[in-house]
């Protein structure tokens, strides 16, 4: 019995030995784990519960000048359907309502979103699309789709938000407002505006805050400042007027259609201040549509072509080698000029014509034949005039990519004895639209060459942070008088010149018009396709210029028509039409005190009649019919006039001074 | 501490749920505002006005300021 006692004792001993060791280790390693370890543990629990968050800043607006918004960033909507969360007696009681509504809205058969949808089911899809990038109001509707309306756990709906940037107006200037986009690597693509003050401006700074995570994936703030506050990004204000875009973009989008061209653009400037007002630029994809792709009018140096014949003319003008007068030698259409022939357009030539004459009717022979008698010896005083008035130099806009200009000098690779006749008429030397139109531009705004300007000011909410004015790169590029001949020559030219078809007898334009031959490298393949480029530059009103334009027109079919008053003309035209149109013809007279007795005695037998009946019939016979219903139907009692005829009342249905009951008819005849 | 705690989690939910509830008004301002833009450009209503065979003018309206003489 006792043997049995202390065996139970000693085992009993062993097991609370054992135990209390057990607790001793327990301790020791509490205590290693909070305070040998303590820390580290400590700072990753922190790590995992706590993050520093950036906070994104909003991204500025871009408006026109009327303060329509032409850039902003929105959220978008991905819709997607987790397929086999709802239960199989929901899926298909809903199936076929919700395949008809997406059919509805996107426009496929109801079974083909029906067989999507089952066959995503069925491979355990629980992420598909159903529509990707929509806006809020679709987003709205899709949400109370069937089936979706029964929200993420019965109907499966997956709703992801992003914010885009939007040009809300479409397609309008898309490319002038432009973007700034990253790809992976982080390199940025900035087109347009928004692109060339993305960084500077709209951007603004990212903020950053300490948060520590709760349930529900949020995200709680430890503090309640934040490290760095965001600064949003300002909002830019640009010059473009929604309006004479709206015009420009339509008419050169008709353009471009009917003559079937490859691109065009067209650009709108104020005379006086350099704003940008419209600019669009619509170029073909493969499926034959037009949109906003490249900008044409500030990125791609052509040659002119004809619109050049302008600046050689003002260069000789200038230099007084020749008069507006003087008599130039244009052949018969074809002239030799060292070896190479230059012609006409117009079959059998001109023959003797004055200079102003060979500019109206755009002889490429009577431009290269000046150029060549007063400059062939000295090119150089020619090529100074295209210096000082900044045409070898880029404009400095602020759109990035600007088209480099190329002014041949002797020396040069492309400098010939051929290079200067060929210049005067606007070949061998290339230019952007932009850098043409604000050449003409000079010429509108009597002399004084402006930088083309988008940007009006920079501002955050109602504060201006920066405001642009205009840039005078030259002060004068010529004399007065020279600015007149060539003004003049510019107004006649679309009165009897080469822009004739252009004309208009209610509101008058000034300009040139172009047609250049393009990728004529190869001359024989040039032979079989002609290529052209049909422009035209110029201003309106022709006297006191309001907006100077240009449009180009890159290879329309040659079937349809090639010359830059068929072709560029009408999308000016239209512009100059409008602006015509919406501006008001103002008149002013003098108050007129106008008394005429016939007139008071009539209206005091109408005042009197008034007054006096009001329950009676009066005598309406003699009174003009008009009259007569209004006296009628104004009185106290309510009847009803029928009247038979027009002119004045000669009989009425009811006899004077009758008492008149409600809703009576009165039958008036007139003649 | 605890009690203040949650108070504090509740108003997050309740932040954020704004937040939402503002990015989708704002979407919902500018959606709106782009249509309006759109509807309001001379060349819609151009081709809205053809139907009615309604054109645009090709002379500009005049108006007329009377200078009244005040002796």
């Amino acid at each position: 019995m006792a043997t049995t006692e202390t065996n139970i004792l000693n085992r009993l001993y062993f097991v609370a030995g054992c135990m209390f060791v057990f607790a001793l280790a327990v301790v020791f390693k509490l205590c290693t784990i909070q305070f040998v370890q303590g820390d580290a543990y400590r700072a990753l629990a922190e790590e995992r519960t706590i993050e520093d968050f950036e906070i994104e800043p909003n991204r500025g607006n871009v408006y026109s000048a009327d303060g329509s918004l032409l850039a902003t960033s929105i959220p978008k909507y991905d819709i997607r359907i987790d397929a086999i969360q709802p239960k199989a007696i929901v899926f298909e009681k809903y199936i076929g309502a919700l395949a008809d509504s997406l059919s509805v809205f996107r426009g496929k058969s109801t079974s083909y979103y029906k067989n999507i949808i089952i066959k995503a089911r069925n491979n355990k899809n629980r992420y598909f699309l159903l529509a990707r990038n929509i806006s809020y109001s679709d987003y709205i509707r899709l949400r109370n789709f069937p089936l979706l309306n029964l929200g993420a756990i019965k109907g499966g709906l997956i709703v992801e938000q992003t914010t885009r940037r939007e040009h809300p107006m479409g397609e309008i200037a898309a490319r002038s407002i432009g973007y700034e986009r990253f790809d992976e690597d982080g390199n940025a693509t900035r087109a347009g505006i928004d692109g060339a003050f993305g960084e500077k401006y709209l951007q603004g700074q990212k903020g950053k805050r300490l948060k520590q995570k709760i349930g529900n994936g949020q995200w709680k703030p430890i503090k309640d400042y934040n490290q760095v506050e965001p600064k949003d990004g300002y909002d830019v204000y640009t010059t473009i007027d929604v309006n004479i875009q709206d015009i420009a973009h339509h008419s050169l989008l008709g353009q471009l259609e009917e003559y079937e061209a490859d691109h065009g653009c067209v650009v709108v400037m104020d005379v006086k201040t350099g704003e940008i007002k419209a600019i669009s630029n619509l170029g073909r994809n493969k499926k034959g549509k037009y949109y906003e792709r490249l900008n044409y009018a500030v990125g791609e140096s052509h040659e002119p072509g004809s619109t050049f014949k302008v600046m050689t003319m003002m260069a000789a003008l200038e230099d007084k080698v020749i008069d507006t007068s003087t008599i130039i030698d244009t052949k018969n259409g074809i002239k030799y000029f060292y070896g190479r022939t230059i012609s006409d357009s117009h079959r059998g030539g001109y023959g003797k014509i004055s200079a102003a004459r060979a500019l109206e009717v755009s002889s490429n022979i009577g431009l290269a034949t000046i150029a060549d008698d007063h400059y062939s010896k000295q090119p150089e005083k020619f090529l100074k005039h295209l210096r000082a008035w900044n045409l070898d130099k880029t404009l400095g806009v602020s759109i990035v990519g600007e088209g480099i200009p190329d002014i041949p000098k002797p020396g040069a690779s492309n400098w010939s004895r051929n290079a200067l006749p060929s210049m005067a008429y606007g070949y061998n030397l290339t230019m952007t639209p932009l850098q043409t139109l604000a050449f003409y531009n000079a010429i509108a705004n009597d002399g004084e060459l402006i930088k083309p300007r988008f940007i009006k000011s920079v501002k955050s909410f109602d504060k201006d942070i920066e405001v642009f004015d205009k840039e005078v790169l030259v002060d004068e590029i010529c004399s007065d008088n020279t600015l007149a001949k060539i003004r003049d020559i510019l107004k006649n030219i679309v009165i009897r010149g080469t822009g004739e078809r252009m004309y208009s007898k209610t509101f008058s334009m000034a300009g040139k018009t172009g047609t250049a031959r393009t990728d004529y490298a190869n001359f024989e393949e040039w032979k079989k396709d002609r290529k052209y480029i049909s422009s035209f530059a110029g201003y309106f009103p022709a006297d006191n210029p309001k907006y100077s334009c240009i449009v180009v027109i890159h290879k329309p079919s040659s079937k349809k028509g090639i010359y830059g008053a068929d072709v560029a003309g009408p999308v000016f035209k239209r512009i100059a039409q409008k602006i015509y149109t919406d501006t008001p013809i103002i008149d002013e007279v003098e108050a007129l005190e106008f008394n005429s007795s016939i007139v008071n005695a009539d209206f005091e037998g109408y005042y009197k009649k008034a007054q006096n009946y009001k329950k009676l019939m009066p005598s309406v016979v003699g009174m003009p019919a008009m009259d007569a219903i209004a006296l009628l139907e104004n009185l106290e009692v309510n009847v009803k006039v029928k009247l038979n005829g027009s002119g004045t009342v000669k009989k009425q249905s009811i006899d004077k001074h009758q008492k008149l009951q409600p809703n009576q008819t009165i039958f008036l005849d007139a003649s | 501490m605890i009690a203040s705690s949650h108070s504090a989690d509740k108003k997050v939910y309740e932040i954020a749920k704004l937040t939402n509830d503002v990015k989708e008004l704002r979407s919902a301002f500018v959606d709106k505002r782009g249509r309006l833009m759109r509807l309001k450009k001379e060349s819609y209503v151009e081709a809205e006005m053809k139907k009615k065979n309604i054109s645009i003018s090709l002379n500009p309206p005049t108006k007329i300021i009377v200078k009244s003489k005040k002796q």
